[in-house]
């Protein structure tokens, strides 16, 4: 008899252990994304200063969009130099410029502190979203400046955006 | 008589729980191995992407392997986020999600917003596949955002 309780009792024992057995299983999979950096210059609005008259005060604007989500440094590499233009026989025309970044391709928002200056910059912040923004030049050529030979005068405004 | 009368409780718990170890043996063998993660790769500001459960490069991908009828329940993250907290809102409907054969072959579509039946058998291997919808805004910022779905498997009735 004592042995048939212990046999009961072993088999329950073997039995009762499934009975509290978790009955579930949990695994977990990861799920992600990149959001991409926005950061690139559209097509540039030359500044024409059209045909002047000799003697003649000239002006013109112009402009390059910026689409960007993160901060972003600009700087005018050629300084001093910074559009200038340069026409026959080497002659050189340098305009006066105001320049800066708009929200508009027209005014100015947030000026360069100088145009013509080396290792001027203008850092502005990250944009709560994706924005498009002007970096826009104002440029203007006194009477004295364009009493000079005739011809063409051409040069390249270069403007270097960094990310931040 | 009064011995064996002793004995009744002792075959009573037998016999209660005999039937117990035969299923329990069975609600074992059910396993989960993440195969692939859900992923939406590059996106930009503003945009909806959908992973559809068909796009075989981005689904999430889970094995299951076992025997006998479980009830399978995602628990879905209503957004992914960065390390710095910033989110992408995550949407998930009800045709988001499938089981599928190793072959390939849909076997029955899920709906990951609920609890679904799902008979595994002979030990083979059946894939649960995810997809979703993350939703940018133009104001998301640029980064990692990541998020975890958990995935619970219960046998029906524990």
């Amino acid at each position: 008899m004592n042995r048939s309780i212990r046999l009961i009792a072993a088999l329950g024992m073997l039995a009762l252990p499934s009975i509290v057995k978790a009955q579930s299983i949990t695994g977990s999979i990861a799920a992600s994304a990149d959001i991409a950096t926005v950061f690139s210059f559209g097509a540039p609005s030359p500044l024409n200063f059209g045909s002047i008259t000799p003697g003649t005060a000239a002006s013109a604007s112009g402009y390059i969009p910026l689409s960007r989500n993160i901060g972003v440094i600009y700087s005018l590499p050629d300084g001093p130099t910074t559009g200038l233009l340069t026409g026959p026989a080497a002659a050189t025309l340098q305009p006066a410029y105001t320049c800066g970044v708009g929200t508009t391709n027209s005014a100015i928002t947030s000026a360069f502190a100088s145009c013509n200056t080396s290792g001027n910059q203008l850092t502005l912040g990250a944009p709560t979203g994706t924005t498009t923004e002007f970096v826009i030049f104002n440029g203007s050529l006194t009477a004295g400046q364009t009493n000079i030979a005739p011809g063409t005068y051409s040069g390249t405004i270069r403007v270097t955006a960094t990310g931040n | 008589m009064t011995s064996r009368t002793g004995l009744l409780p002792l075959f009573a718990l037998l016999l209660a729980s005999w039937p117990i170890p035969a299923s329990a043996q069975s609600k074992q063998a059910v396993s989960i191995t993440p195969v692939q993660s859900l992923s939406f790769g590059l996106l930009l500001p503003g945009l909806r992407e959908a992973v559809s459960v068909t796009d075989v490069s981005r689904r999430a991908v889970v094995a299951l392997a076992g025997d006998g009828p479980v009830d399978v329940a995602l628990v879905l993250p209503s957004a992914m986020e960065t390390a710095t907290g910033e989110r992408i809102p995550l949407r998930f409907a009800a045709s988001d999600a499938a089981l599928l054969t190793t072959s390939g072959t849909t076997l029955s579509v899920l709906d990951p917003l609920q609890v679904n039946r799902v008979q595994l058998g002979n030990d083979r291997t059946v894939l649960l596949v995810l997809g979703g919808t993350a939703v940018t805004s133009a104001t998301t910022r640029p980064g990692h955002y990541t998020a975890r779905v958990a995935l619970l498997v219960n046998h029906p009735g524990t």
